[in-house]
C-alpha cells in the first residue's frame, strides 16, 4: 500500500522507468557484475578456479595488451580531431548552401553510416585488392606496377580512409543539427558588425555548440579505443597480429584461445581506460567553458 | 576350372565381407533418443535418414552454423551447450581434446575396430592417450589441380617430382610473367605442414604424455629451402588465399596449378564455374618417385562431446555415419566430399567414381583415392593450433613486407613462436628439438 502522495509519484516514476531499468539491469549492470566475478577466476576449458587479482596482474605485465593501444592512440590523436574538424567544415558548408541542395548532400553523406560495417568491408576489400582494385590502373600509370596496395604498414592509413568514409557524414549531420539551434540573431548581429561568414562560423556559432562537439569527441574517443570491425575486415587481405587493437586481442583471447576469464578482465580494464579518457575530455571541456565564463 | 575356383572365391569373399559388415555396428538397446550434431558440410541429412532407418530409436538433429569453433569454445567454457556430436578439423581436434570437450567412446568402438574401419593414421586425428573420441569423415589428401589449357598453351608438362615442378614454374614465369604457375598461401599453417607431411616429415607430435616440437629437422628444412628458393627468386608468389584476388585468379586462369587437399575439387566446381572443363587432377609431385608419399591439408572428424547425455548412441552414430557404405555413398553424392577416410570407401568406389564433366571427363575420385592411399604416416597436432597458425601468418606477412629477407629463415622463427606459445598456455611437458 502506498499511502503518501510522494510515495505514489515515486512509484509512478519507477513504473515509467521500468522498461529501461529492466533492460539496463539485465543487459548492462548484471553482465558487468558477472564479468567482475569471472575476471577473478583462472580457466581452461570448463575448469575454473579462483585466482583473485592474478588476471589483472598478468594484464599489467602483458606487453601484447599494451602494444594493442598503438592503433587506438593513433586514431585518437589523428583520426578523431581531423574528422571532427572536417565535419564542422562540412556542416558550415551545408548552412551556406541552398536548402534543397544541402538536404541532398546531407543524405548522400549520411548514407555510408547506414551500411553495416561488414558489408562495407567486403566492398573495401575489393577496392584494396591487388588485381581488381579500381585504383590499380591509376597506380600502374604512376609507375607502381606490381606494387602491393595493402601491406601491414599501410593499414593505419587505410583504416583512416574507411573510418572517415563511414562517420564523417554522420558527424557533420550532428554538428549541423546543433547549429540549427543557434539563434539566428547572433550571426546576423556579427555580420552587421562586419564579420565574414567563416568568422561568424568559427567565433560566434562554433563556441555555442561546444557541448555537442565535446560529446562527439567522447563518442569518437570511445569508438577509437574499441575499434574492431574495420581492422577485422582488413584481416582477410593482410595478416594482422591477433592483438592489433585491444578489442581484437580480447576477442581472440576469448574465442580463439578459449581464455574467457582473462579476456573478461582485459575487457574491464579497457572499459576503465575508456571511462577515464571520457572523463578527462569532459573535464577539460567544462574547465575551458568555466574559464571563458560560460 | 581356374575360373570357377576364382569366381567361387570371389563369391566367398563377398559373402564373408557382407557377414563381417553386419556385426561391425553394435545394436542400440537404450531408450529412444534424439542426438544433436553441429556440422558445416552440406546435406548431411541424407546420411542421417539412412541411419535412422537402421536405428529407429536414434534420431539425429543436424544444425549447421558454418565453422562453429567460437561457439564451441564458449559452450566448453560455460560447461553446457555442446551438441552430442561435434565436427572439428583434424588439426584442431587435439586442442578440443585438451580442453575436455570430448568423451572416450572406446567401449563401443575399440581401437582394433577403429583401425579396421578407418586405418591406423586416423588414430592420430581421433584419439589421444589411447582414448578414441570420434571418427574421421573426409580426407584432405594433397592433390595437384592444374589447368590443362594453360599447360598446353605454354608447353608445360605435369610435374612428377618437385624438381620438375620447379622447372615448370620457372618456365612459365619466363614465358609470361603475368601468370603464376602456382602460389603459396600467406599463412595457413595447415598447408605448409601439409607440404612437410607430403615429404614424409612432421614438425611436432605427441607420445606418452609429452609434446614434441622440432621444426628444424632435415625434412622440414628441405621443404622450406625448396619453396624458399622459388619464392626468394620471384618464381612463386605468396598470396592471401581465399581473398577476392585469389578467387579471381583461379576463375580467370591467372594461376596454372593449385596444390591443396582433395576437398578442393568441390570448392572449384562451385567457385570457379567459368573454368569448367579446363581443370585436371593428379597425385602431387614427389621427392622420391620410387617411394611415393602423401600428406593432408584439412579434413574433419566427428567427435562425441562431454555434454552428450547419451554417448552410446552418439558413438554408434559417428561410427555408422563415417564408415557405412550407405552413408559414404550419400556423403559423396550429396555432401560433395570426393574421398572419405574410411577403409570401407573402397567398397563403394566403383559405384561413386566416374567421368566428371567439370574436370573434362576425368575420373577424379579414382585419382584422389590413389592420393589418399599414399597418406600412410600421421602425427598429432599441437593443442594450440590457432597460435601455430597465427605465428606463421605474421612471419609470412613480415617476409612479404620485406622485414625478413630470406624465406627459409622463417622456419626457426616459427618454432620459437610456437614453443613460446606452448609455455604461455602452461604446458611443461614439451620436448623441443626432437620427435618421437
Amino acid at each position: 500500500m502506498i499511502r503518501t502522495r510522494r510515495g505514489r509519484s515515486v512509484f509512478k516514476a519507477y513504473l515509467f522507468l521500468a522498461p529501461f531499468l529492466v533492460l539496463f539491469v539485465f543487459v548492462v549492470v548484471y553482465p558487468i557484475i558477472f564479468g567482475v566475478r569471472l575476471s577473478l577466476y583462472g580457466q581452461r576449458g570448463a575448469r575454473m578456479w579462483y585466482v583473485g587479482f592474478s588476471n589483472y596482474r598478468t594484464i599489467l605485465g602483458d606487453p601484447r595488451f599494451w602494444e594493442a593501444f598503438k592503433i587506438p592512440l593513433f586514431l585518437l590523436l589523428v583520426q578523431v580531431p581531423l574528422m571532427i574538424f572536417l565535419a564542422i567544415l562540412i556542416a558550415f558548408v551545408y548552412e551556406r548552401m541552398p536548402r534543397g541542395r544541402a538536404a541532398f548532400y546531407r543524405f548522400i553523406h549520411y548514407l555510408p553510416y547506414t551500411i553495416p560495417a561488414i558489408v562495407a568491408g567486403i566492398v573495401w576489400s575489393y577496392i584494396f585488392s591487388d588485381s581488381m582494385s579500381p585504383l590499380r590502373p591509376l597506380l600502374d600509370l604512376l609507375g607502381f606496377v606490381g606494387v602491393r596496395i595493402l601491406n601491414r604498414e599501410h593499414v593505419p592509413l587505410v583504416l583512416l580512409v574507411i573510418i572517415f568514409w563511414e562517420f564523417t557524414g554522420y558527424t557533420a549531420f550532428v554538428v549541423f543539427s546543433a547549429l540549427l539551434a543557434v539563434p539566428r540573431e547572433y550571426a546576423e548581429q556579427a555580420q552587421i558588425d562586419g564579420a565574414t561568414f567563416w568568422q561568424t562560423a568559427f567565433f560566434i556559432k562554433l563556441p555555442l555548440v561546444r557541448g555537442v562537439i565535446t560529446m562527439l569527441f567522447i563518442f569518437n574517443a570511445i569508438g577509437a579505443l574499441q575499434v574492431f570491425n574495420e581492422p577485422w575486415m582488413l584481416g582477410a587481405l593482410v595478416v594482422l597480429p591477433p592483438n592489433y587493437t585491444p578489442a581484437m586481442y580480447i576477442y581472440n583471447s576469448a574465442f580463439a584461445y578459449g581464455r574467457f576469464t582473462y579476456a573478461t578482465a582485459m575487457g574491464l580494464v579497457l572499459a576503465c581506460i575508456t571511462f577515464l579518457i571520457s572523463l578527462y575530455v569532459l573535464r577539460m571541456a567544462s574547465r575551458q567553458l568555466l574559464a571563458r565564463g560560460w | 576350372m581356374k575360373q570357377v575356383i576364382l569366381s567361387l572365391l570371389a563369391v566367398f569373399l563377398v559373402v564373408s565381407v557382407a557377414f563381417a559388415a553386419d556385426d561391425i555396428y553394435p545394436e542400440y538397446k537404450g531408450e529412444p533418443v534424439t542426438l544433436t550434431m553441429w556440422a558445416w558440410t552440406s546435406n548431411e541429412d541424407y546420411s542421417i535418414r539412412e541411419f535412422e532407418k537402421v536405428y529407429p530409436n536414434i534420431k539425429v538433429q543436424w544444425e549447421n552454423f558454418g565453422v562453429h569453433y567460437t561457439k564451441a569454445q564458449t559452450a566448453i567454457a560455460a560447461g553446457e551447450g555442446l551438441p552430442d556430436v561435434l565436427m572439428i578439423e583434424y588439426t584442431f581436434a587435439p586442442e578440443f581434446m585438451e580442453l575436455g570437450a570430448f568423451v572416450p567412446i572406446n567401449q563401443w568402438l575399440p581401437e582394433e575396430k577403429f583401425v579396421k574401419l578407418f586405418g591406423e593414421p586416423a588414430l592420430n586425428w581421433c584419439a589421444l592417450d589411447g582414448k578414441i573420441y570420434g571418427t574421421p569423415q573426409d580426407s584432405g589428401a594433397i592433390a595437384l589441380f592444374y589447368r590443362k589449357d594453360i599447360f598446353e598453351k605454354y608447353g608445360l608438362t605435369v610435374p612428377q617430382t618437385w624438381t620438375e615442378f620447379a622447372e615448370q614454374a620457372r618456365k612459365l614465369r619466363q614465358a609470361d610473367p603475368n601468370l603464376n604457375f602456382a602460389t603459396v598461401p600467406l599463412g595457413w599453417a595447415l598447408w605448409w605442414i601439409g607440404q612437410i607431411w607430403e615429404a614424409g616429415g612432421k614438425v611436432f607430435d605427441y607420445k606418452d604424455g609429452k609434446w614434441y616440437i622440432d621444426f628444424t629437422n632435415p625434412v622440414a628444412e628441405k621443404v622450406f629451402n625448396f619453396w624458399g628458393e622459388l619464392i626468394d627468386e620471384g618464381t612463386i608468389k605468396i598470396e592471401q588465399w581465399w581473398s577476392p584476388d585469389w578467387y579471381n585468379s583461379l576463375n580467370v586462369g591467372k594461376t596454372a596449378a593449385v596444390i591443396i587437399g582433395c576437398w578442393f575439387a568441390e570448392w572449384l566446381r562451385y567457385n570457379a564455374p567459368e573454368s569448367e572443363g579446363l581443370w585436371r587432377v593428379t597425385i602431387p609431385p614427389q621427392w622420391d618417385p620410387a617411394n611415393p608419399h602423401n600428406g593432408m591439408i584439412g579434413g574433419s572428424g566427428f567427435y562425441v562431446t562431454t555434454h552428450s547425455k547419451n554417448p552410446e548412441a552418439a558413438a554408434i552414430f559417428v561410427m555408422w555415419l563415417n564408415s557405412h557404405p550407405e552413408s559414404l555413398k550419400c556423403l559423396h553424392k550429396y555432401s560433395n566430399l570426393p574421398v572419405m577416410v574410411s577403409t570401407r570407401y573402397a567398397e563403394v568406389l566403383d559405384e561413386v567414381a566416374g567421368p566428371d564433366k567439370f574436370f573434362g571427363g576425368q575420373n577424379i575420385v579414382e585419382t584422389l583415392w590413389e592420393a589418399h592411399k599414399l597418406v600412410d604416416t600421421a602425427y598429432v597436432a599441437l593443442p594450440i593450433q590457432t597460435n601455430v597458425d597465427q605465428a606463421l601468418g605474421l612471419l609470412l606477412q613480415d617476409y612479404v613486407d620485406g622485414k625478413i629477407k630470406k624465406f627459409a629463415d622463417i622456419l626457426p622463427m616459427w618454432e620459437e613462436a610456437v614453443v613460446k606459445a606452448m609455455k604461455e598456455f602452461g604446458y611443461d611437458n614439451v620436448v623441443v628439438g626432437e620427435l618421437p
